[in-house]
């Protein structure tokens, strides 16, 4: 049994902390370590990236969703605590959901891969932390790696927070060297909650997940107050009331208890079903006596990156609406709605919070609800001024209006940081410069490490800038960026027009000024995926209707097999009905079967436009 | 004129497969056993080893034998097409080829097309006297009148194809078709020229211009990794048609070219969905909405069809231990059967229509048909559709995978 099962702690001794880190520096590794060895979880349900419960975390070693863990650890000082841990992602695509667990916390411990030193989400989160009023913890951690340069790493850590050499804790989450300091410095330096258990009931609400035989699941920290089984509660944002059918606390599965007290971190379920009324962000209270005032909640998340998402076969749109609703349950920053192509049939229109995200929502959807997807590119949310002063809200090129019609067009500018050895700061100027970027200042971390700030477009990062980023500074730059605001940009919509008819799954937005660089290699790009055809097929690129670039797929000139006779005719002919149902997989556009990597064909532009 | 259903009717085709070949050609993939071969100086070629005689004796049996049981299984007329393929039939022998024919003699029309496959070497002087004797259509497997592009084809080196022509010629065959390839690896457009010029010189009825398929996997597709890019192959093949079209030949099936009334009546008769018969391991026949094949294996073939004991010596490579509890009665070999239906029968006759340029009637083959795919196909020139018939024309016929491919409905 765990010692807690004494429900009861005192305030005094509950401490509520995240690890906050960039991309792989080790944080699913060092929880790993404390669950270990605080013996939460037995040596034989140990597994690694233990808090990462989907499986495609655990495949690509990311952690997408928050997990939050109570853990009971006897102090140097004889005395036991609860320690919960919540346990943030790391890309800059779910900043936010670091921003919320934040919220639920006293101290963070700031996590620095000690061969690389201060990252671009290192320091972003690091703010996040600070803006929160957290007690950080700075930890460097792989110090058992020969490449690991601990006084650099410290002198950056130095920088960013202030922190002093004793301050800064030195483990390897990997042997488990230093995490019991790292456990201690928690203990002794994180600030106890803050709360009043007399006062009137009140819980952050900083996640949820939906269970479909139990509903929402809400994620809360208790502020002030305490909640108990079959209490009356009430969401202070919704004003849904319900009776707490089960609440707990994460041991790291769900374990029922009989209340949570204040400063705790737990489970509420109430069989609410809708997550519209159980929003993350809202504050819990006590109904029959409720708390008059709600917690400061979250900002709204807004979709930042759109794209059509179509099944390749036409009758699983149904399919595909059911498999997004499932997944939206759990994830409020996905929204989609229904969209028609003429090239590609019916299918959504997506928004994400960014291509990772975009990424991980498209291989859910394939894999847990075995749908065969076809991506657009994806593009930004433009807005359109028209002439007669209305605004247009543009997430589809296709949608974008006549030229003519259009007084300006603003698209959204991030501000961007980018984290670099000072060697490289050419190679960063060099790319920036080439996406439009505005330079905006720029600092040395330490004499090697240098921070550059820019204001660019998102729509120039959504593609590959990272790629890119990585590729021309060997992968020793890293990147975070926040939405900044609109801006107006000379964008014109660049057309393909296939064989004669325009296809509107292709078509983009581009500045004018790099229209017919994209348009040329747009076409070349397709003339290279679209398969020769018995027919001539033209590819045009055009804006409005100016061609400014054309190429051709010449027809193909044999395409018969030399021989047939009496015992080869079965064979040759399940061999055409096999090319029949090979095409499939085409989309067939006029005349033109196009195969369905073509669509991805603008994905691979913006590689070869540095080129340039 | 075409008959409504198809394969339906009395037999009137027949096909023999001679398993035998003297040594395997990596290109081929047509069932045969090698047969080593011991050549007397300018005599016949007889297998190395008088034991190898007697399998070739009791597979001559076999044939006859399957066909008489044919023949009582099926409505069969006068036969007015009978082809020994292989396989090298000419391996046989000039004596066992005598009785093979013999077998079917009685039931050939007056005028029946009889054709034997050879190669150049076994094409001698007795194989070319009896040929003529029988009347017999020669079909010679040249391949390549350039001795380096047989070479790159793996071929053992073979006597002069020309030679063995002109042979067949003196001797007195009055009808011979040559088979050649291209496409072969390293081969220029100098090179077809070259087997355009001897064609001129020979002067055959009947040319067979195959484009060589390189499968991967094959020793073939070892020895030449790099192989020709379509637009090559698809020029040389156009030099091909229009080499021959010069020389008077006319392109009557995607591969085949005749002088006028010299077409292979008995591949025509495959393309126009006529009832055969396949006699032979490995042979495939077609009556009515039924397919089948006899199994590709020569002792089991023999075992079923001549299953009286016999103290004949048998290599063991070529017959199989003998299960005394088998059936003392001759039975059909092991076949693999398949079954036709409307459907399948409707996409075949537009993929052979297709092959040959022959028109047919839409209301024929409409289930199978995509209907809107007809109408760009016309435009592009592909496809003409006059009276209710569509033809694949001459432009169609070198995509004419593509467009059946297009004209099938999904």
């Amino acid at each position: 049994m765990l010692p807690f099962a004494v429900a009861m702690t005192d305030l005094t001794h509950i401490r509520n902390f995240s690890i906050i880190a960039h991309i792989d520096h080790g944080k699913s590794t060092l929880a790993d370590r404390i669950l270990e060895m605080t013996g939460t979880v037995a040596e034989r349900d140990m597994k690694e990236q233990l808090l990462d419960k989907m499986e495609l975390e655990r495949e690509r070693g990311i952690t997408i969703k928050s997990q939050a863990v109570r853990i009971a650890y006897t102090a140097r000082d004889g005395q036991t605590y609860q320690l919960n841990l919540i346990d943030t992602p790391g890309h800059v695509d779910f900043t936010y959901e670091v921003s919320r667990s934040l919220a639920a916390c006293e101290a963070a411990v700031l996590l620095v891969d000690a061969t690389q030193g201060v990252e671009a989400q290192t320091v972003a989160n690091a703010y996040l932390a600070i803006d929160n009023d957290l007690e950080i913890i700075p930890v460097l951690n792989k110090i058992d790696l020969p490449a690991a340069d601990v006084a650099e790493a410290e002198l950056e850590l130095h920088e960013l927070t202030g922190a002093s050499h004793e301050e800064i804790l030195l483990v390897s989450a990997k042997t488990g060297e230093g995490v019991v300091d790292v456990l201690e410095a928690v203990v002794g330096r994180a600030p106890a909650p803050s709360g009043d258990p007399a006062a009137p009931a009140r819980a952050l609400i900083f996640d949820s997940e939906y269970d479909q035989y139990r509903g929402v699941i809400a994620y809360v920290r208790v502020v002030d107050g305490h909640f108990a089984r079959r209490q009356l509660i009430r969401m202070m944002g919704t004003g849904q009331q319900a009776e707490v059918e089960e609440l707990g606390f994460f041991g790291p599965d769900m374990k029922p208890a009989e209340r949570l007290e204040t400063g705790e971190v737990g489970y509420i379920i109430t069989g609410v079903k809708d997550v519209a009324h159980v929003r993350v962000g809202d504050t819990v209270t006590d109904a029959r006596r409720p708390a008059g005032e709600a917690l400061p909640g979250y900002k709204v998340v807004r979709p930042m990156v759109f794209t059509g998402l179509f099944p390749t076969e036409g009758d699983k749109f149904e399919d595909l609406r059911d498999a997004l609703e499932k997944l939206k349950l759990n994830d409020a920053a996905l929204s989609y709605e229904p969209e028609s192509s003429s090239a590609l049939g019916f299918g959504f229109r997506c928004g994400f919070l960014g291509l990772l995200h975009m990424d991980i929502v498209r291989e859910r959807l394939e894999r847990e609800h075995d749908l065969e997807l076809i991506t657009t590119l994806p593009n930004v949310e433009f807005h359109v001024y028209l002439t007669d002063g209305t605004l247009q809200v543009v997430r589809n090129p296709a949608e974008m209006p006549d030229a003519g019609r259009i007084e300006r067009v603003e698209e959204p500018f991030v501000s961007a940081s980018v984290i670099v050895p000072s060697d490289y700061v050419g190679a960063v100027m060099e790319l920036c410069q080439g996406r439009r970027a505005e330079f905006v200042d720029m600092k040395y971390l330490s004499p090697h490490r240098v921070e550059m700030h820019y204001r660019l477009p998102l729509g120039e990062i959504v593609l590959d800038f990272f790629d890119q980023l990585k590729s021309k500074t060997r992968g020793y730059a890293s990147l975070d960026y926040e939405f900044w605001g609109y801006r107006e940009s000379d964008l014109v919509k660049l057309e393909i027009v296939l064989a004669g008819q325009p296809v509107d799954a292709l078509s983009l937005i581009v500045p004018r000024e790099r229209a017919h660089a994209r348009g040329r290699m747009l076409v070349e790009k397709l003339r290279q995926k679209i398969p020769r055809q018995l027919f001539e097929v033209p590819i045009q690129a055009a804006i409005g209707n100016r061609v400014i670039a054309r190429e051709t797929i010449k027809a193909k000139r044999k395409d018969v097999l030399a021989k047939c006779y009496g015992g080869d005719i079965t064979r040759k002919r399940k061999l055409l009905e096999k090319q029949k149902e090979g095409k499939k997989r085409m989309k067939q556009l006029g005349v033109v079967e196009v195969p369905q990597e073509a669509f991805l064909a603008v994905l691979e532009l913006d590689a070869g436009d540095q080129s340039r | 004129m075409q008959p409504r259903d198809a394969f339906a009717g009395p037999v009137r085709h027949v096909y023999v497969h001679v398993p035998f070949c003297a040594a395997r050609c990596d290109y081929c993939d047509f069932y045969s056993e090698v047969v080593p071969l011991r050549r007397a100086e300018g005599g016949a070629p007889e297998p190395a080893k008088p034991a190898a005689s007697a399998p070739l004796d009791r597979f001559v049996d076999a044939v006859s034998t399957e066909w008489e049981l044919e023949r009582a299984a099926h409505e069969v007329h006068g036969v007015r097409t009978l082809y020994f393929g292989g396989g090298t039939p000419a391996l046989l022998g000039v004596g066992r080829l005598e009785r093979l024919y013999q077998a079917f003699a009685a039931q050939l029309t007056a005028h029946a097309e009889v054709t034997v496959e050879t190669n150049p070497d076994e094409a001698d002087e007795a194989f070319a006297v009896w040929a003529a004797r029988r009347d017999v259509r020669i079909s010679l497997g040249v391949q390549s009148f350039l001795p380096r592009m047989r070479a790159a084809l793996g071929r053992r080196p073979a006597a002069d194809p020309s030679a063995a022509v002109r042979r067949l010629r003196a001797a007195g065959v009055r009808d011979i078709s040559v088979d050649l390839i291209h496409g072969i690896p390293g081969q220029t457009a100098d090179d077809v020229d070259h087997d355009l010029v001897v064609l001129a010189d020979l002067a055959p009825d009947h040319v067979s211009w195959y484009e060589l398929d390189v499968v991967p996997g094959t020793s073939l597709a070892r020895r030449h990794p790099q192989v020709p890019s379509d637009d090559e192959r698809a020029a040389l093949y156009r030099q091909v048609v229009r080499g021959l079209e010069r020389l008077g030949y006319r392109w009557y099936e995607v591969s085949n070219f005749a002088r006028p009334g010299r077409r292979a009546r008995h591949n025509v008769a495959y393309w126009r969905a006529r009832p055969y018969l396949g006699l032979g391991p490995g042979a495939v026949s077609t009556v009515g909405g039924r397919r089948w094949r006899d199994a590709a294996d020569v002792a089991d073939y023999v075992a079923a069809l001549d299953p009286s004991p016999r103290d004949l010596p048998s290599p063991q490579d070529l017959s199989s231990p003998r299960d005394p509890s088998s059936p003392r009665e001759p039975s059909p070999p092991p076949r693999e059967v398949e079954s036709l239906g409307r459907e399948t029968l409707a996409r075949e006759r537009l993929m052979l229509a297709a092959r040959c340029g022959s028109a047919v009637p839409l209301a024929d083959v409409r289930p199978v048909l995509d209907p809107g795919a007809v109408a760009p196909l016309v435009a592009a020139g592909l496809l003409s559709l006059h009276s209710g018939r569509i033809r694949v024309t001459r432009k169609g016929r070198y995509v004419g995978d593509e467009v059946c491919v297009r004209l099938f409905r999904a």
